[in-house]
């Protein structure tokens, strides 16, 4: 079986967008650091758990961005997966879904991938419109929010459970070729092995370059304008040592009577 | 010249969701500045009569479409877009509708844009409000290639208290059959939680906590308020640290207790949407941009393992 899973790199939570100076994109201080999506570091998971059950399938990773990326997709091989492809594109603005899911599928085209992964969303972002992108445009079926797979390998077909709202469940089986974009709960990410962080060291990444003129191709959506986000409360920020802010809070909560 | 739009209707055995309404309500929004035609689509297998208010209805009725896929949605949405030819379709952030809206923005070669909140009209132009970089910044989006396919957070738009006239309802008998997805099957797992339905002061963790040991002051926090329960949000329960029957957010509970205390929780839309309705809000959280921070009427911008400590001894100061 051959599978393929994209991930994305993502910056910390904690640190700080900076707002550009045409209000257009934001960016990162340069000691800003990057991991990966915790969905599609799940999602790796989940292929490598199925190789383990499968023998002769194959993991590879792809992912697109600057050189910045590469230390996600190392990790991805840290964790078993067996090769890396880097689309490679000198840019931090913004790439619409709509684009990235015709640079993969342009990708994908020669790989004969019997089952494509990726995270439900990205952390940072939260479209999540890559994976089911992709999906169509290869014209294969597609689940999100899939908290448990398994592979029918002899029928050709995989079996999935998708989470609903408000925690209900629907399964159902897929026709091979298929996408899942897997949620979070459906796994523990492992830990790369020394032996597996020894491997990667030698294995080379396959970088493919992009031309930014190919980015311009297709007219998608555009970020017109970024501000910081507004509030819905009025709320307060209390000031002070931490003892301080706790006999304020303690203050505030009794007189409103909740203490 | 005519502009259309198409919302999606959210149905539940071949019912009407009232989330409908909130998309109607933003169809309007839209309708108003390019005097659109406004068209509601309900895929479905459809037995009894039905209209929709403010809006045309286009049924889609097929056996095949007696339950929810992906696939059978496509279709559907598809054979609607042939009748309709819509600029716009509008379809409800919800399980359903992340699930096939990318898909059918991409085989219609147009845009789509995920999770909209809100909609800025200025002169001839309009974009469309989402969240991103963390939930730390509003993007507001141009459009390019129509049609546009948007998914609407639920409550962003929140449906008019009044009642609009129902348009016309038109049935197509449609032969849509799924044919890469079969054996689909709904079940509820037990997710009975009732001591969080009845709750007057939630506690909640978030990844924050960093460990499990951490939960036992979560735990002394709650036990400081009468009628009071514990939570989680997605990241504490994926940890194994709250059982998912405990986890508030779009995927969970949805809930409104007069205090919620959020503790390492960053706000992700996803858990804004289960908690934005409690009384007071009180987030206690040591990255200062925290999203959640937004949605707080109280703000603490400390490390928990040093203010939690800190409030208790408070507490028992009080109690003494």
């Amino acid at each position: 079986m051959r599978i393929l899973t994209c991930i994305k790199q993502v910056p910390d939570p904690e640190s700080r967008p900076m707002i550009n100076q045409e209000k257009t994109w934001a960016e990162y201080g340069e000691y800003t650091s990057y991991w990966i999506n915790r969905y599609d570091e799940h999602a790796v998971e989940e292929a490598l758990r199925i190789r383990e059950m499968i023998p002769g399938t194959t993991v590879d990773i792809v992912s697109i961005g600057p050189e910045r990326i590469k230390s996600a997709i190392r990790r991805c091989l840290e964790m078993g997966a067996d090769r890396g492809f880097h689309l490679f594109i000198d840019s931090e603005d913004y790439l619409s879904p709509s684009i990235k899911s015709r640079l993969i599928a342009e990708f994908c085209h020669d790989m004969k991938y019997d089952l494509i992964l990726t995270g439900v969303m990205s952390e940072d972002m939260m479209s999540g419109q890559t994976g089911p992108m992709l999906a169509a445009r290869l014209g294969i079926p597609s689940a999100t929010s899939v908290m448990k797979l398994s592979v029918n390998g002899l029928e050709g077909s995989i079996q999935v459970e998708r989470e609903l709202d408000s925690g209900h469940r629907c399964s159902m089986d897929l026709t091979l070729p298929a996408l899942v974009g897997v949620q979070s709960g459906i796994n523990r990410p492992r830990y790369p092995s020394l032996s597996n962080v020894m491997r990667a060291k030698n294995t080379e990444i396959i970088q493919i370059r992009l031309e930014n003129s190919l980015l311009k191709v297709v007219s998608c959506e555009t970020v017109e304008k970024i501000q910081e986000a507004g509030s819905d409360r009025a709320g307060i920020r209390l000031a002070g040592t931490t003892a301080e802010k706790a006999a304020v809070l303690w203050r505030m909560l009794r007189e409103k009577s909740l203490l | 010249m005519s502009h259309s739009i198409m919302i999606m209707c959210e149905q539940s055995e071949g019912r009407i969701l009232a989330v409908t309404d909130e998309l109607i309500a933003c169809a309007t929004q839209i309708a108003d500045h390019y005097d659109s035609r406004l068209t509601a689509v309900l895929p479905g297998l459809i037995t009894e009569p039905c209209s929709i208010s403010g809006a045309d209805l286009l049924v889609i009725n097929s056996p095949g479409l007696a339950q929810y896929t992906c696939e059978g949605w496509e279709k559907a949405a598809l054979l609607a877009t042939e009748q309709i030819k819509p600029k716009i379709i509008i379809i409800a952030h919800t399980s359903t509708g992340y699930d096939y809206a990318p898909r059918l923005a991409a085989l219609l070669e147009g845009c789509c844009l995920t999770s909209v909140s809100g909609i800025e009209i200025t002169g001839d132009s309009i974009s469309y409000r989402r969240s991103g970089f963390h939930g730390k910044l509003d993007l507001l989006y141009g459009v390019g290639k129509a049609p546009l396919v948007i998914t609407v957070l639920p409550g962003a738009f929140p449906a008019p208290d009044w009642q609009a006239e129902p348009g016309i309802t038109r049935i197509i008998d449609a032969d849509i059959k799924p044919k890469l997805t079969s054996h689909v099957q709904f079940s509820i797992p037990d997710q009975s939680n009732t001591e969080l339905d009845h709750a007057e002061v939630i506690v909640a963790a978030g990844k924050g906590i960093g460990q499990a040991e951490n939960l036992l002051m979560i735990r002394d926090m709650a036990s400081c308020f009468k009628r009071s329960a514990i939570a989680g949000s997605r990241v504490a329960c994926d940890n194994g640290w709250i059982e998912y029957n405990a986890q508030v957010g779009l995927t969970g509970k949805k809930v409104s207790p007069l205090l919620y205390v959020a503790c390492g929780i960053s706000g992700s839309a996803q858990h804004i949407s289960g908690m934005k309705d409690s009384k007071t809000v009180v987030s206690i959280n040591r990255d200062p941009e925290a999203a959640i921070f937004r949605y707080s009427d109280i703000c603490i911008v400390e490390d928990l393992e040093k203010f939690i400590p800190a409030f208790l001894q408070e507490a028992k100061k009080h109690q003494s």
